[in-house]
């Protein structure tokens, strides 16, 4: 089917393709999990624990209810270990003796109808003996009660560079001008439109894919799979993980998906039956993970003329409840902890903590953004004390081809930030506007505007030997026509992976567009290219699409002359299976230790310069976004479009984390739950954005592109809070900047100016 | 989740009366069978309120009484009433109705501006005038709009009527006069003099799609500079959407150039004592509550 | 039994009159282009014309539409003809995951059937009560504007 105009052979990287799911989706076609029909399905659900931390005496169903047809699990049913299986053992799939946080499932019910599931879940009381919880990183620290280990810490790293014999303490007490800063953010919910949900089904051993048959909405069919075979005890081939059309991930639906399918199995598994397990809006706030809180202090020391020298950092991040991802979103914490400048010495100290809250977990940005909101406003901090323009400050220190970061890593390519800075100010006229601001308003004026910015940039694929450990692949088969299949299990959870992977791949192969179909994943018919995060998956498996699109082409070619879909069936014909399995290789000059966290932490990095203009209302502090500039390089832009989506959708994630969004918690419980108060931003509280598309390449990834995923998360909440600073004339150390929040930083600067 | 109600509707009947008399005789008749019984309009609060709450919370409901087709309350007129306009609004009045029928828009544009900061276009399409003042939520939009423009209710019942201005209506959170053989049939609210400022704004937790923080509508008349007549309707600052009747007797009658705001914000003290919840805080509520009552005294 | 017309055809239901517009389409009519995103009224997803009037199908009783007018995202296209809306929404980047994307293009629908020469803050107008998580919104705007200079060139309906 040629629906896109994109039968020749010309090259579509670089060019706007129409998005190959395109017309599934505007005609209502693209079916989601929920969308599946499963004649004879049950219906499945969770019960939780309402208490924050507690010992589990016991379930007690309700003997005055009528229990017929209804299923109920619990741990002691889970055939497997029950664990959800990641980085560490030490989250169950379902609680069975310990409680730890609020919302930690501990039984699962199961019915054909689904308003007595829900009269079930209610006659199923726990008998819990509670204990007192720890609720945020300063319970966690105070250590007065221990809920991990023997000191609640989860993890800890440390980096350290050209500190020369000397402490970091030192070193900054020898510089001009010192500084000393500490900057919060708070938890953020995912809130893909699309809840979290999976149906799974069992098949009897001598059928054709024996095993157990989940479908759902995901974006890493391999993790749910490895977390499938743990808790069912199963072989790896008795798993089969597929994705459903995916409404959204964000990180979202990194690694929570695991524990919806492992659910559903089990449920499934028990009653016979196959088991829809889909959750409502409610659930999915309160029971599936956040971005990481953090809390974020920094001291710096630089010369009289701004020259940066030596920085400190202590980073707490809260974990929650169980290990989960934290130990992977810190390391990328402190890795862009240092912002996107030079320094001589520095220190970087960050360690996270359990607390009694569910595990917060993957959140595009993935750390970054906790780290480089606090270096941000740092630096607007230090320009105020030198009193210099604070984008100016940034662009004397900001680094270049050739400057070592503080993992020692020297930049040799692909380091567009100076072209960033460049198109975002001159196109926002940032540098006027900046200045204008600063001048008095008038004494009765009841708005008053700021402009901000923000230099950042973010480590493209996984940190460190991560690729090299994951060695990712794809397999591309030939097929009748010419056609070549593309397997790999890097997911389009809307950011278009399928179109682009089908234009990496056409032109890697030379062939038509319309030549290439993109295997929709299923761990039974796509090999393992890694998680569906990280901004791995045009760089890091894109660039082995292209050599494995282009190795079955070659094959085909070097049959003979003429026509390639003549030749590719005469091969067929021969061979019966003709395909290219690519294993990735990251470059061979990437080198970094892990234990020392010295080295390449990222084989390049995606750089920027954001934007944000605003005017604050000064009686009600409300703040409207009334432009926004973003300026970012990603070495190539496959399918230029999209990639503007990218930043502009994460950019908006950015603004609302900064403005609107806010999990409101009273003892462990989330008091906002919903849509109507957990608040994102509608299409009249986005502003306008203008995008550039830099393009420095990198000489890695495929026609040179680096990740585009997370980078516009980084950026956003620091630019608006400088814009928003300059119009209060209050510092926002923290976020969110509310207006609640903003009302208070004003107050407090009036009642400071006053004393 | 499937092809159910909402749990405690499942076996709810509905009645769909044509007329207001229909309906009238139906509520009547439900009260005397000592069923439960409620009306149901845009849906907006019902089926959300329903389809959310708790299952061992959700008590049945015998019978909904449709009013969606019912066409006198989807009607806007005018009326004079002691030689003043008054437009009268139907019950079943929607908020896209007061976005889009002319005489509203030309003749009162601040109900326009407050129908437009309901929700989006799927709840102002949706939602009634009748359904926002008989919930009674502190943080109604339409209800202070209403108020201020000196909104009187007509309620009527099987074989009688009455009407009840709207500063009187309700009784305490989400409590009001109405009784349950009772349905809101009309709002009719005075026409401002020409030159009033009529204001209305809204401090929510976003531009759409939001509930108010606090929500301030107001009708300021003047003569030779003398305030003649204030009026207002104040959201989300108390249990019940709240006329500010204290402000309103300290500015009528006073030049508004010399109003003095420390007394005016000494009367919103003594009112309102506005509280945290999940949206905002009781001190920022308040700070905004003074500050727009100054914004709609303004010249 | 209700009956009511579903994008042109005559359709009936005995689901309990209390039931929601959104469940009887999903799942008995098998419409499953209707999403829901929050039941609550908030998300937009759910999104279609009820007599052309854009309503959210989680908050109308089904009950209530005896004898009415529902479309839903399957019924805008003629046949395999894409309206000009969504031919937008597929060139122009107005859908990532497309969860949202049925309702945003039901509102964007009614929205072009009043007003073909709509500004931005129309149009954000418009859309306020389709939430959108992926796209920021400003290709969402910026393909409804392109629909709409297609169907005044076309000078027919959206």
């Amino acid at each position: 089917m040629t629906t896109n105009g994109t039968g020749s052979r010309e090259k579509t990287v670089g060019t706007n393709v129409s998005r190959v799911d395109g017309r599934a989706k505007v005609t209502g076609k693209a079916a989601y999990v929920d969308d599946l029909a499963t004649p004879g399905a049950l219906f499945g659900a969770t019960v939780r624990s309402d208490v924050a931390r507690g010992t589990l005496r016991g379930i007690v169903k309700d003997p005055a209810f009528d229990w017929t047809g209804i299923t109920v699990v619990t741990a002691a049913d889970i055939p497997g270990d029950n664990v959800v299986a990641l980085i560490e053992d030490d989250q169950p799939l379902l609680a069975k003796d310990a409680i730890r946080h609020v919302y930690e499932p501990v039984a699962l019910v199961a019915c054909a109808d689904p308003v007595r599931l829900q009269k079930a879940v209610a006659a199923i009381s726990l008998d819990v003996e509670k204990l007192p919880p720890v609720l945020s990183i300063e319970d966690a620290e105070a250590k007065t009660q221990i809920i991990h280990g023997t000191d609640n810490v989860q993890k800890r790293y440390v980096i350290e560079h050209e500190l020369g014999g000397k402490t970091i303490d030192e070193l900054i007490a020898a510089c001009d001008v010192v500084l000393t800063g500490r900057y919060a953010v708070h938890h953020q919910e995912q809130m893909y439109i699309e809840p979290q949900g999976m149906i799974a089904h069992w098949e009897e051993e001598g059928g054709p894919t024996p095993g157990v048959h989940v479908t759902g909405s995901l974006q890493c069919p391999f993790y749910v799979h490895k977390a499938m075979k743990r808790a069912f005890g199963l072989e790896g081939d008795k798993v089969h993980i597929g994705q459903a059309v995916t409404g959204g991930g964000f990180g979202g639906k990194e690694e929570y998906p695991s524990i919806v399918a492992a659910h559903a199995a089990l449920l499934s598994k028990v009653a016979g039956k196959p088991v829809r397990m889909i959750y409502g809006r409610k659930e999915d706030i309160e029971a599936t993970t956040k971005r990481h809180p953090a809390r974020v202090e920094i001291t710096t020391g630089c010369t009289k003329t701004g020259e940066l020298v030596a920085l400190k950092i202590e980073c707490a991040m809260d974990g929650g409840a169980y290990v989960t991802l934290t130990p992977v979103v810190l390391s990328r914490g402190i890795l862009h902890a240092a912002g996107a400048y030079k320094w001589k010495h520095a220190r970087v100290h960050g360690w996270a903590v359990a607390t009694n809250t569910p595990p917060n977990g993957a959140f595009r940005g993935f750390g970054a953004p906790q780290t480089i909101w606090a270096i941000e406003r740092h630096m607007d901090r230090l320009a105020e004390k030198l009193g210099r323009e604070p984008l100016a400050l940034r662009q004397q220190n900001v680094l270049g081809i050739g400057s070592v970061t503080v993992t020692g890593q020297t930049l040799t390519e692909s380091v567009g930030v100076v072209e960033c800075i460049e198109k975002a100010t001159k196109a926002s006229d940032y540098f006027v506007k900046r200045a204008h601001y600063n001048e008095p308003s008038p004494p009765h004026a009841r708005t008053r505007r700021g402009i901000g910015a923000a230099v950042f940039m973010h480590g493209a694929g996984f940190t460190g030997s991560g690729e090299r450990r994951l060695k990712g692949k794809v397999q591309v088969d030939l097929e009748q026509g010419g056609v070549l299949r593309v397997r790999s299990a890097s997911t389009d959870i809307g950011q278009g992976t399928e179109t682009i992977f089908r234009q990496i791949a056409a032109d890697a192969a030379e062939l038509p567009f319309d030549s290439i179909v993109v295997e929709t994943p299923n761990t039974s018919n796509v090999p393992d290219s890694g998680p569906t995060v990280a901004s791995r998956t045009v760089m890091v498996v894109g660039s082995i699409v292209g050599k494995a699109a282009k190795q079955v082409a070659d094959r085909v070619r070097g049959t003979g002359a003429g026509d390639f879909a003549k030749l590719a069936d005469a091969l067929l014909a021969k061979e019966k299976t003709v395909s290219a399995l690519v294993e990735y290789e990251p470059p061979l000059k990437i080198q970094f230790n892990d234990e020392t966290y010295r080295g390449d932490a990222y084989p390049c990095y995606a750089w920027a310069c954001d934007i944000a203009e605003v005017e604050v209302d000064l009686d009600t502090f409300e703040t409207k976004v009334l432009g926004f500039w973003a300026a970012q390089d990603i070495g190539k832009a496959i399918h230029p479009l999209m990639c503007a989506g990218q930043v502009e959708g994460g950019t908006l994630q950015a603004i609302g984390w900064a403005l609107y969004e806010n999990v409101v918690w009273k003892d462990g419980h989330i008091m906002n739950p919903r849509m109507t108060n957990y608040v994102i931003p509608t299409s009249k509280d986005a502003p306008p954005f203008t995008t550039f598309l830099v393009e420095h390449p990198f000489s890695g990834g495929p026609s040179g592109a680096k990740g585009v995923g997370e980078l516009p998360m980084d950026g956003g909440a620091p630019a608006i809070a400088a814009a928003v600073e300059q119009a209060i004339r209050a510092k926002c150390n923290d976020l969110p900047l509310l207006p609640e929040d903003l009302f208070r930083a004003v107050r407090a600067a009036r009642e400071g100016a006053r004393s | 989740m499937s092809a159910y109600a909402p749990a405690g509707l499942e076996r709810t009947e509905m009645a769909r009366p044509k007329t207001i008399v229909e309906a009238c005789r139906i509520l009547a008749q439900a009260v005397r069978a000592k069923k439960t019984a409620s009306l149901l309009a845009g849906g907006t609060d019902v089926i959300v309120d329903r389809h959310l709450m708790p299952v061992a919370k959700a008590h049945a409901i015998d019978l909904i009484v449709d009013v969606t087709g019912v066409e006198e309350l989807v009607r806007i007129s005018e009326r004079d009433v002691g030689g003043e306009r008054h437009l009268v609004f139907g019950g079943g009045v929607t908020y896209w109705q007061l976005r889009t029928d002319a005489r509203v828009t030309g003749t009162i544009p601040m109900l326009d501006a407050m129908a437009k900061d309901v929700g989006a276009v799927q709840i102002q399409t949706r939602g009634t005038l009748a359904g926002n003042i008989a919930t009674a939520s502190p943080a109604a939009d339409g209800v202070p709009a209403l108020m201020a423009l000196d909104g009187k209710v007509t309620l009527v019942k099987d074989g009688g009527a009455r009407t009840v201005p709207l500063d009187q209506f309700f009784l305490a959170y989400r409590k009001t006069v109405l009784a349950p053989d009772e349905l809101i049939a009309e709002i009719a609210v005075r026409v401002p003099k020409d030159g009033a400022r009529v204001r209305w704004r809204k401090v929510g937790t976003r531009l759409a799609q939001a509930i108010s923080k606090v929500a301030l509508a107001s009708v300021v008349e003047e003569e030779g500079g003398v305030i003649t007549r204030a009026r207002f309707g104040m959201a989300s600052v108390a249990a019940v959407p709240h006329p500010l009747a204290g402000v309103r007797a300290l500015v009528e009658g006073k030049s508004t150039k010399s109003l003095d705001r420390a007394a005016i914000d000494a009367a919103i003290d003594r009112e309102i004592k506005p509280i945290d919840d999940v949206r905002s805080t009781g001190p920022y509520r308040l700070h905004v509550a003074k500050a727009l009552v100054w914004r709609a005294l303004a010249p | 039994m209700i009956r009511f017309k579903v994008n042109g055809a005559a359709r009936e239901t005995d689901a309990p009159p209390l039931a929601r517009l959104l469940d009887v389409l999903r799942v008995p009519l098998g419409l499953t282009g209707t999403k829901e995103g929050c039941g609550e009224g908030e998300c937009g997803a759910c999104s279609v014309l009820l007599d052309g009037v854009p309503v959210n199908s989680c908050l109308v009783a089904v009950g209530q539409c005896e004898g009415r007018d529902i479309v839903t995202v399957e019924g805008l296209a003629h046949g395999e003809e894409l309206t000009p809306l969504q031919r937008a929404f597929v060139e122009d980047g107005g859908a990532q995951c497309g969860i949202c994307t049925p309702g945003m293009l039901v509102a964007a629908e009614a929205l072009l059937r009043r007003n073909t020469r709509p500004t931005d803050d129309d149009i954000r107008d418009a859309i306020a009560g389709n939430l959108c998580r992926c796209t920021g919104y400003q290709r969402i705007v910026d393909s409804i504007q392109a629909a709409a200079a297609a169907v005044r060139a076309k000078g027919s309906r959206a």
